[in-house]
């Protein structure tokens, strides 16, 4: 390596070291003595996992704590946030609030937070073979379940379906489909023209339905198992000129889907409210940090959103109330 | 036609460059500027995780320099890993003993690779559209065979490729040291090396001078993808479940590591040496950024700025054109 | 291997190579079409016609500037999130009703990340791959740090029909993709740029010998790469009337099947502009017959992947054996 190289990468290496520098030190000027939660999320590119994120600052400042938003940088990459999970470990937080990108690949990431005596609060993506203080969520299957007897209810109890899955592997999706599935069942006049995968979003989902548009010149019906792709979809519709023949259906509440509602383009969607569920979350994980009591799994009400009540989730998460512990534990609320 | 009957061309092309690749000071600078700045970093547990989240990746990007040695890509590498990783699992909890799953993954990643290395090496196809295509029949298998779901529950001696210990050292230390010596031997010491520098150097002449050529281009692609299929029980072992997308995305990685390790696109340049360091680079940095508590969303477009401006100092200095 | 793009003999006749691309591509787009007209019955319909055509319209967008590219015997990984980066800007002008200077800003956007490339790649001398590779995950950082997970949604009437209104009975697009492939075949074959890219992806020594400026060239072409992609994400957010930092996600490998279905060597110096606009037609036909006759999302990766393998392997050994090339 000759001289003029090595001044060169002397140069480089300690702007570098610089810059790292400065990062740290507005890093860790942010900590002072607070308790600190990971509060860690699929990816930062979904609205929904947006949602989450601000229910969790919301319930961070109530409490003060302090919370580290933790994502992987490939929107739901398994290896990545099995990386990430690593990392935090070393870092050494007070608790884990987290969601699995795969309820299942994650499980050995979350064993050696357990053996680090990390508390974990899991919610969202139920996981098994772990130890949790306890599960913030929402009960997929009779959320999908209940919103498809209600529209099907709303056809008479008849008719032709699509059914658009999330990303397949996903415990939600899943659980929504066994709902979906369980309704149309139980429903001998709602005939399931054909079921696909649109990744839970909205790109994916609506090219995948203008295909199957034009296999099916009659659809009454489209279930989505979330909203982003449900509001593709009525999109779609609208501009073929087939929104007032099809009614769609999605699951969140995001304020999209609210206002498609309004718009009347959506029919209906049921509340699984990432604010909530995460604003829940790091509470349990405060609380169990001070040694309060918190139940082994909290389940959060199901709410079905259409046009009668839509008024009241026209809010974006910022403006959203925060829930209340008390009631959301007792189950009334 | 012997290697013998071009000593020059041969050795010019083996002639490997001296300086070190940008990756170096990248990570010299890195490891200094972490343990000034981070409590965490510079501890043998933490060393430790680093070196083990990148053991897939670092062996992954051995085979990646070969091909990239001879002026071809795998960007199938990704998708070949998940496939190797579910057939593998499957087999397992199908109650078939281990050594089948491991004959049967090692048979399915360099099956990949003699395709690839077939139609780039003989039908004298694209590398690039040639893996790209691999690719998306590699991912098809592997999410059909699953439904797209993770292949659970495995026997509980699975979990040994991630978590063993043999002297001292976890297994996937041992398996990418293990694995470079290998690849150090066979690309320094043998006929096959030779050639792989050859082949990079001066395809045309090569070509003109003989058919066995094409048998050792076409092995480097199935040694590649050989080696993939070993990092797949790494991987299925961390996750302890195998997953059909778990190893989308680690071709990009791969290739970016080896880039970063000094080994040109052109004229069959670089070292496996360059490639670990480039690989580790990629790994502290990933761990650093994480440490730091840098966000996700900028550490996105950090990485992005490294992996040019690393690779910027390497050309702007003339390191190996 | 022969790279250039000189006129081929059969016998006494002499084809260009583009002829017989083109030709060899409409053969397999007409195979595609009676056999999906036998299986399916909807497949013969106008409003499939027009919904196939819209789907290619969109993918021919993403894979001109590629295209352009590739000719040069370089490649762009970026395209996709440079996409998804000019989408996010200029829809959260044009939500707030800044609709020109959104249009404006979207093309701006796309035309300076490929003009970065170019210089990258140019005097910056890294290799195209790396520098795009880099740019890809650049684009997709500034998205997601810009749009910190939100969705824009709710873009203006007047500015969606570039996205979903139409001309008569054709959609926007489609009218869009047209103009676009003119100007584009003009420029390759009337210009001095067009000759240009040509040259440097024939021989890139040679054509540096001859004393082309071909640093300026070459990031010319990134540009339009880029700002191609930019015109792209105006025409998916006016269709999908939002936007989102995941937008630009798994449209590059799409892009890039469909000029290598165009004939288009990643060698440089040989296709043009009319194999990928029937390379974007095969591949909207075939996603479109998949989804008509009901195939599982999960095999349509590995149907992709066969049919690019094997339409560049006819290339590879039919094509020179039939023009009496070798």
């Amino acid at each position: 390596m000759d001289r003029r190289n090595f001044i060169k990468a002397s140069v480089a290496a300690s702007g570098a070291a610089a810059g790292l520098g400065t990062l740290v030190t507005s890093v860790y000027a942010q900590s002072g003595g607070k308790p600190t939660i990971a509060f860690f999320v699929k990816n930062v590119t979904n609205p929904f996992w947006k949602g989450c994120r601000i229910g969790a600052e919301k319930a961070a400042k109530d409490l003060s704590v302090n919370l580290d938003v933790v994502a992987p940088t490939k929107p739901d990459n398994i290896e990545e946030q099995t990386r990430l999970v690593e990392d935090w470990i070393v870092k050494k937080p007070e608790s884990f609030v987290f969601v699995p990108v795969d309820y299942k690949a994650l499980v050995p990431s979350i064993q050696k937070a357990n053996k680090a005596g990390i508390p974990v609060v899991n919610y969202n993506n139920r996981m098994t073979d772990v130890e949790v203080v306890t599960y913030v969520g929402s009960d997929d299957e009779k959320m999908q379940y209940e919103l498809c007897k209600y529209l099907f209810k709303s056809m008479g109890d008849k008719g032709k379906v699509v059914h658009i899955d999330g990303v397949p592997a996903a415990s939600t999706a899943q659980a929504r489909k066994r709902g979906f599935d369980r309704a149309v069942k139980e429903t001998p006049g709602i005939e399931v023209l054909a079921s696909q995968p649109g990744q839970y979003r909205r790109l994916p989902a609506v090219q995948v339905f203008e295909n199957l548009m034009q296999r099916f010149p009659v659809i009454d019906a489209v279930v989505c198992a979330n909203d982003d792709m449900a509001v593709g979809i009525a999109e779609a519709l609208a501009a073929a000129g087939r929104g007032a023949k099809t009614k769609v259906t999605g699951i969140d509440g995001i304020p999209d889907a609210a206002q498609a509602i309004a718009a009347g383009k959506m029919f209906a969607t049921a509340d699984f409210s990432g604010h909530d569920q995460s604003y829940i979350a790091v509470t349990a994980a405060v609380r169990q940090l001070r040694k309060q009591s918190v139940p082994k799994e909290i389940m959060l009400p199901i709410v079905i959103i259409d046009k009668a009540n839509v008024k009241n989730f026209m809010m974006t998460p910022e403006e959203r109330p925060v829930p209340n512990w008390d009631k959301v534990v007792s189950g009334k609320s | 036609m012997s290697a013998a009957a071009h000593p020059q061309l041969i050795a010019r092309s083996t002639a490997r460059a001296r300086n070190a690749p940008g990756a170096l000071y990248l990570l010299a600078t890195m490891v200094v500027a972490l343990t000034l700045f981070t409590p965490d970093f510079f501890s043998v547990a933490n060393l430790t995780n680093v070196l083990l989240q990148v053991a897939v990746l670092t062996i992954v990007a051995l085979g990646m320099t070969l091909v990239i040695l001879t002026e071809g890509i795998d960007l199938s590498l990704g998708p070949v890993l998940g496939l190797c990783g579910v057939a593998a699992s499957m087999i397992v909890v199908a109650g078939y003993p281990l050594p089948v799953a491991i004959v049967a993954a090692l048979a399915i990643g360099s099956a990949f690779g003699l395709l690839n290395g077939s139609l780039v090496a003989i039908a004298g196809m694209p590398p690039f559209i040639v893996t790209l295509g691999a690719f998306g029949i590699a991912q098809s298998l592997a999410t059909v065979l699953t439904g797209g779901n993770s292949v659970t529950p495995l026997p509980e001696y699975y979990r040994w490729f991630n978590a063993g210990v043999f002297l001292g050292i976890p297994v996937p230390i041992w398996a990418t040291i293990v694995l470079f010596g290998l690849t150090w031997l066979l690309l320094y010491r043998t006929k096959f090396g030779r050639y792989v520098f050859a082949i990079g150097g001066n395809k045309q002449a090569l070509k003109l001078a003989g058919t066995r050529v094409s048998l050792y281009h076409v092995l480097v692609y199935v040694y590649a993808g050989a080696l993939t299929a070993v990092a797949s029980f790494i991987m299925t072992a961390r996750m302890n479940a195998a997953h059909p997308t778990i190893g989308v995305g680690i071709e990009f990685d791969a290739i970016a590591a080896v880039i970063l390790g000094g080994t040109s696109f052109e004229k069959g340049r670089g070292s496996i040496a360059g490639t670990v360091v480039g690989a580790l680079a990629v790994g502290v940095l990933r761990n650093g950024l994480n440490l730091l508590g840098v966000s996700a969303e900028w550490q996105v477009a950090i990485v992005g700025v490294v992996i040019i401006g690393a690779v910027a100092l390497d050309s702007l200095r003339g390191f190996n054109t | 291997m022969n790279t250039t793009a000189r006129p081929l003999a059969i016998g006494r006749l002499r084809i260009d190579h583009g002829v017989f691309i083109v030709v060899s591509r409409l053969v397999a787009v007409t195979a595609i079409v009676v056999v999906l007209a036998i299986l399916s019955p909807y497949f013969l319909t106008w409003s499939n016609f027009i919904n196939v055509l819209r789907h290619a319209a969109l993918q021919f967008m993403m894979a001109s500037g590629l295209t352009l590219v590739v000719l040069t015997g370089g490649i762009d990984l970026s395209i996709g999130a440079v996409l998804g980066l000019a989408a996010c800007l200029s829809a959260s002008l044009i939500s707030t009703g800044s609709e020109t200077i959104g249009i404006v800003f979207a093309l701006i956007a796309g035309l300076a990340a490929g003009a970065a490339n170019g210089v990258l790649v140019t005097y910056g001398r890294i290799p195209a791959f790396i520098a795009t590779y880099g740019m890809l995950w650049i684009a997709h950082g500034l998205g997601y740090v810009f749009m910190k997970g939100e969705v824009i949604y709710g873009l203006p009437q007047a500015f969606r029909w570039i996205g979903a209104g139409f001309v008569g009975p054709i959609p926007a697009p489609v009218i869009v993709a047209v103009v676009l492939f003119v100007v584009l075949h003009v420029m390759l074959h009337r210009t001095v740029l067009g000759r240009s890219i040509y040259a440097i992806g024939g021989n890139p020594s040679a054509a540096r010998l001859s004393g082309m400026p071909v640093k300026r060239r070459l990031i010319a072409v990134y540009a339009m790469s880029g700002l191609l992609s930019g015109l792209a994400a105006l025409v998916v957010i006016a269709r999908l009337n939002a936007a989102d930092s995941s937008l630009g996600e798994d449209l590059l490998l799409a892009a890039i099947a469909a000029v290598c279905l165009g004939g288009t060597s990643l060698f440089g110096g040989v296709g043009g502009i009319a194999g990928t606009a029937i390379g974007s037609i095969i591949l909207a036909l075939v996603v479109n017959g998949m989804n008509l006759l009901g195939v599982q999302t999960f095999w349509q990766n590995g149907v992709m992947g066969a049919i690019i393998l094997a339409s560049v392997l006819a290339d590879q050994l039919a094509g020179p054996r039939l023009l009496g090339r070798r």
